[in-house]
């Protein structure tokens, strides 16, 4: 378990970062918090030519307020986003989903540039990120652009960057009201056998609005559960309409056999998990009109 | 005259180990860092079967900084094959090599191996290594090992894949379960799980020839059965050997014995004349250090219809993987098959199976997980055929205090003890007649609560070198140890016990200083190191305290008698007035009369100031061997709730009830229940070691997916004992270091079955998860309810 030889780059700006990626062609890979990339490396699993450090881009690492919207930069660790009151304020699902993510260890070096690139289907900042609507800027040798969260993934672990390009930050638009997030585990903070989050806003008429469903680990990418949304859209979140919600996410998934569940009970946990968060979503805001 | 000193028997002093490890300051294999030393690193097969052909190193050799390549016919020319210590009893033995030679035989095994200046070359020149692999037809399941077409592994040795069957019995089972108005019966499968110490293996080897001295740092259990079986191997005179196992992270019986890396070590190590490292990274460790538990038990227990057992009769498949590891193969499933149950008509059989999978070597149990899972959950369906309360079953069936002591059927001896108070203690603790009253259902969310038991008992120790001579063992059952007085006034204690989390220093420094009435703070312990030690056996098999006791309590005894002969001298006095106090002998009665032990000590050790009659020197040495095994023994309880939809449960409340004789100290015995049940826990609900049957591939050879728990995983567990001497060993002591696994997997899997109850549910295979309630209840269900 000891990595094969590589090149190792610590650029002093992102544009250097962006250079080296280019001279690499494609073999250079990004180093941020190394929670994925390094056990890869050592493991033999991923041999990049290169390796370009961006620890040191500390502009990287800001967490911001921007009216509405709140920013994250790449290299923000996932016990920044713990701990953080802004991301408490702001963003509490993303605060309440963060202490899923494995270890103290892990916590503190792990960044969420780092998890949105590596896009593992289990992951649980993918899955927040794309709950809550968030894009994601881009830097490549030809400029910045933004990724909708929708269209970061092609697949599992394939982000849809260019190799040459450097994710920079998220933005994430205002969070709703109401949100609710569980995760199903063979042991304590492991990679989850599936995961849901949850956000809405109960309108005045106590009629549910813009309510967002996301699954993680029971597809190649997480999902949104299209289906589920579209039918709980206007309702109250009684008890047959979460129960419709629940059997309906089931078209979004298309579940992995491993050791960690068969596909079948993923998808028997699906209806299960989905009908829990949407009552964990609707106990929160019978607690806030209290 | 002063107040007798309080026991230190019983007394919850502070770990030798502690202030060393949680400083840092600890000495493990990787810590060893020689001059001029190299490292290994070693190639494995990828397949579960292949035919090794040619092997092309030409490219690995050309690469810069590497220093030695090894294969399969440099080992041959060099070394003797891997001896084994604790043969399969009645088996062939199926001598191998450090390296494969024409076929491999199971994922992981070693073909080559490459010395370089540092582990990452050596892997980059494994790399370049090209061998010609032929795959061959392979079989990983135990029972399908033994399918007539199955392809055979030892085909020059054996005609199928049964490496040994052994029957032990009493009486007449078959004809009691024929006559039998009750008779139920299960097919229990185990799963294969890892001891997963937090240190994997590890060796330093250093020969410096012209000194004819090969030196030896490795993680073992066992430095003095290294030292012989490295000699056999190598073969070398053990005089030119020394094994030093310093610190060691966690041994659990999988690090008993030589493994192939260690002699692969050695074999470099002599031929560069530099000291070679190797240090087995996580996931070699899963594919190259002994796996254990998996086995298939098939049991039938008949009844009266008032709940007497009648007869037990127990047939059971054991996997060994490839081959015999030092230790393969557990033995225990038989000694214990019957459990703390007074039944006199049963047989049990166990039959060995090989598969193209990894050495099963020795784990904390060794047999008796396996066997109490089966027939502690088979007691439930009897319990629940009968329609009796399962907590009654046990009562009605198990040994009492005046049964014991009990030869079992198979001819264990079960020393004294109260198998019943465990029982009802277990059953307390959990509330269980007010969880009775209530019912399963006293959750909002629906879920139901179940409550199980499991009753065990633990061998301890070995019944005599006899006995381990009869079963073909090549160690003793005994422990040594040597003392030394020192000029400070404290005693040097040396042992071939290893450090390796269980806490011997602790435990013999105190028995020492119990015995010589010295402080314990001036007992030194050096353990693990050949060169210094008395020959002994190592730790293992729960024995170590057992056997060492009684070596401790002599030499002291010898050392003691010694001390106040001069010390009687000095303060003209008799030894029989005095007292060993602190630092100093005092007279009993004049407590002001006194001369330090450094006193003392110095004139014996440079022989001035001490009588004519008296030689000098102040050391002893013993050595001792237990007459029995003892048994240790207990009930176990857990509270679960189940959630119906999914199968999700909770462990709620884990109660464990134990007897394990004299506790000598308090958080040691707790140390060690708690984390032998963390690993029951563990085996029993989420760990497995699983083979792909078609590609013959682990594939949860990872801490990715290997689901070892974390602390968080851990249900609360309440610890109860009781502390009822035995009456065969020193001191009363009987062994701890394996009970925690026992009954864990059974107690839950009780308590699953139990909230479930109304549902027919029924489960026998291991890990308990919850997919795998959710299938036991839909298919229930199905059964109920035929479409």
């Amino acid at each position: 378990m000891k990595s094969a030889d590589f090149a190792y780059h610590r650029p002093g700006d992102i544009a250097e970062a962006v250079r080296h990626l280019q001279d690499y062609d494609g073999g250079a890979r990004v180093l941020a918090g190394g929670q994925s990339l390094m056990p890869m490396m050592n493991m033999r699993l991923w041999r990049p030519d290169a390796v370009v450090d961006i620890n040191g881009l500390t502009d990287l690492a800001e967490l911001t307020a921007e009216g509405d919207e709140t920013r994250i930069g790449a290299l923000v660790r996932y016990s920044t986003l713990e701990f953080s009151p802004l991301v408490a304020e702001r963003l509490p699902l993303l605060k309440a989903m963060v202490a899923f993510v494995g270890d103290r260890q892990v916590r503190n070096r792990g960044t969420i540039g780092g998890s949105l690139v590596q896009g593992d289907p289990t992951g649980e900042m993918p899955l927040g990120c794309l709950v809550l609507g968030a894009t994601v800027s881009v830097l490549g040798p030809s400029g910045a652009h933004t990724i909708a969260m929708e269209d970061l993934y092609e697949g599992a672990y394939t982000a849809t960057l260019a190799p040459d390009e450097v994710l920079t930050e998220v933005r994430v638009p205002p969070h709703p009201p109401h949100f609710a997030f569980r995760e199903c585990c063979r042991r304590h903070n492991d990679f989850c056998v599936l995961s849901v989050a949850a956000t809405g806003r109960m309108a005045d008429d106590g009629r549910w609005r813009g309510l967002r469903i996301g699954l993680g680990g029971v597809n190649d990418t997480p999902v949104l559960a299209e289906a589920s949304m579209a039918l709980l859209e206007g309702s109250r979140l009684d008890d047959a309409d979460i129960a419709a919600a629940g059997g309906a996410a089931l078209r979004a998934i298309d579940p992995p056999d491993d050791i960690r569940g068969s596909a079948e009970y993923r998808a028997h946990l699906v209806p299960i998990y989905v009908a829990r968060v949407l009552r964990d979503l609707r106990a929160s805001a019978q607690a806030a009109a209290r | 005259m002063s107040a007798p000193r309080q026991s230190l028997i019983g007394a919850a002093l502070p770990r030798k180990e502690d202030d060393r490890l949680l400083r840092g300051d600890g000495l493990f294999t990787d810590d060893v860092q020689l001059a001029h030393q190299l490292e290994m690193a070693v190639g494995r097969c990828p397949f579960p079967r292949a035919a090794i052909g040619a092997i092309d190193v030409a490219q690995a050799r050309a690469l810069a900084d590497v220093r030695h390549i090894l294969t399969g016919a440099d080992v041959r020319a060099a070394s003797e094959p891997l001896t084994v210590l604790r043969p399969v009893p009645g088996a062939p033995l199926l001598p191998y090599y450090a390296l494969a030679g024409e076929e491999a035989i199971h994922e992981g095994q070693p073909v080559v191996s490459v010395v370089a200046a540092s582990r990452a070359i050596a892997e980059d020149a494994l790399e370049l290594i090209d061998i010609d692999y032929e795959p061959l037809p392979h079989v990983t399941d135990t029972l399908g090992a033994l399918a007539d077409d199955a392809p055979v592994l030892h085909r020059e040795t054996l005609p199928s894949n049964l490496l040994t069957s052994n029957v032990d019995r009493a009486g007449e089972p078959e004809a009691r379960l024929a006559e039998a108005p009750v008779v139920v019966e299960g097919r229990f499968h185990v799963n294969r799980v890892s001891a997963l110490p937090m240190e994997a293996r590890g060796i330093v080897a250093h020969w410096r020839a012209g000194a004819r001295t090969l030196e030896v740092h490795a993680s073992t259990q066992t430095p003095h059965l290294i030292r012989q079986q490295l000699a056999e191997c190598l073969p070398l005179d053990e005089g030119c050997i020394r094994v030093i196992a310093s610190d060691v992270g966690g041994g659990f019986g999988m690090k008993l014995g030589l493994y192939p890396e260690d002699v692969l070590a050695v074999l470099h190590a002599m031929a560069l004349r530099r000291p070679v490292k190797w240090i087995e990274d996580r996931l070699e460790f899963f594919r190259a250090s002994t796996q254990a538990r998996e086995a298939v038990h098939e049991v039938r227990i008949g009844a009266e219809a008032d709940g007497r057992i009648v007869a037990i009769t127990n047939q059971y498949t054991t996997d060994l993987g490839a081959w015999n590891s030092t230790y393969g193969s557990a033995q225990l499933s038989s000694v214990v098959f019957t459990g703390p149950y007074k039944v006199a008509d049963a047989a049990v059989e166990r039959r060995v199976a090989l598969t193209n999978k990894t050495p099963i070597g020795a784990y904390r149990g060794y047999g008796q997980p396996e066997v109490n899972f089966a027939l502690e959950v088979l007691i439930d369906r009897l319990a629940r055929r009968l329609d009796v309360d399962p907590l009654e079953l046990r009562r009605t069936n198990m040994l009492r205090p005046e049964d014991l002591p009990w030869t079992t059927p198979s001819r264990a001896v079960y020393d004294n003890g109260d198998y019943l108070k465990t029982l009802q203690m277990a059953a307390d603790a959990v509330d269980y007649d007010a969880h009775r009253a209530v019912g399963r259902e006293c959750h909002d969310d629906g879920r139901l609560t179940g409550i199980g038991f499991a009753s065990f008992v633990e061998r301890t120790g070995y019944a005599s070198a006899r006995f381990l001579a009869g079963r073909g063992s090549r160690f003793g059952a005994h422990e040594s140890v040597v003392l030394r007085a020192n000029r400070s006034g404290g005693i040097d204690l040396y042992t071939g016990v290893s450090t390796f989390g269980q806490g011997s220093e602790t435990a013999f420094a105190q028995v020492c200083a119990e015995v010589f009435g010295i402080d314990y703070e001036a007992i030194t312990i050096h353990a693990g190191d050949s060169g210094a030690s008395p020959l002994n056996t190592g730790a293992f098999a729960s024995r170590t305290l057992i056997a060492a006791a009684g070596a401790i309590r002599e030499a002291a005894d010898a050392l003691r008698d010694k001390t106040l002969r001069i010390a009687a001298m000095v303060l003209q006095s008799t030894p029989d007035a005095l007292e060993v106090h602190g630092r100093a002998v005092r007279v009993a009665d004049e407590p002001g009369r006194t001369v330090s032990l450094a006193d003392i000590f110095t004139r014996a050790i440079i022989g001035q100031g001490i009588s004519e009659d008296e030689a000098p020197g102040l050391e002893a040495a013993a050595h001792f061997e237990p007459s029995h095994a003892s048994f240790s023994f207990g009930t176990a309880a857990a509270v679960v709730s189940v959630d119906l939809e999914s199968g999700e449960f909770d462990v709620e409340r884990f109660v464990m009830a134990h007897d394990c004789g004299v506790v000598v100290n308090p958080p040691l015995v707790e140390g060690q229940v708690r984390g032998g049940l963390v690993q029951g826990l563990g085996a029993a609900l989420a760990e497995e070691l699983r083979y792909d049957a078609s590609t013959g591939q682990l594939v949860s050879g990872s801490m990715l997916d290997y689901f070892a728990p974390t602390i968080m995983d851990v249900p609360p567990i309440d610890l109860l004992h009781t502390e009822i001497p035995s009456s065969i060993t020193p001191f009363g002591v009987r062994g701890v270091g394996e009970v925690g696994t026992i009954p864990p997997a059974a107690a839950i899997t009780n308590a699953v079955c139990d909230a479930l109850a109304d549902y027919g549910v029924e489960i026998s295979t291991l890990p308990l998860t919850p997919e795998r309630v959710w299938q036991a209840l839909s298919a229930a269900r199905n059964a109920r309810e035929p479409r």
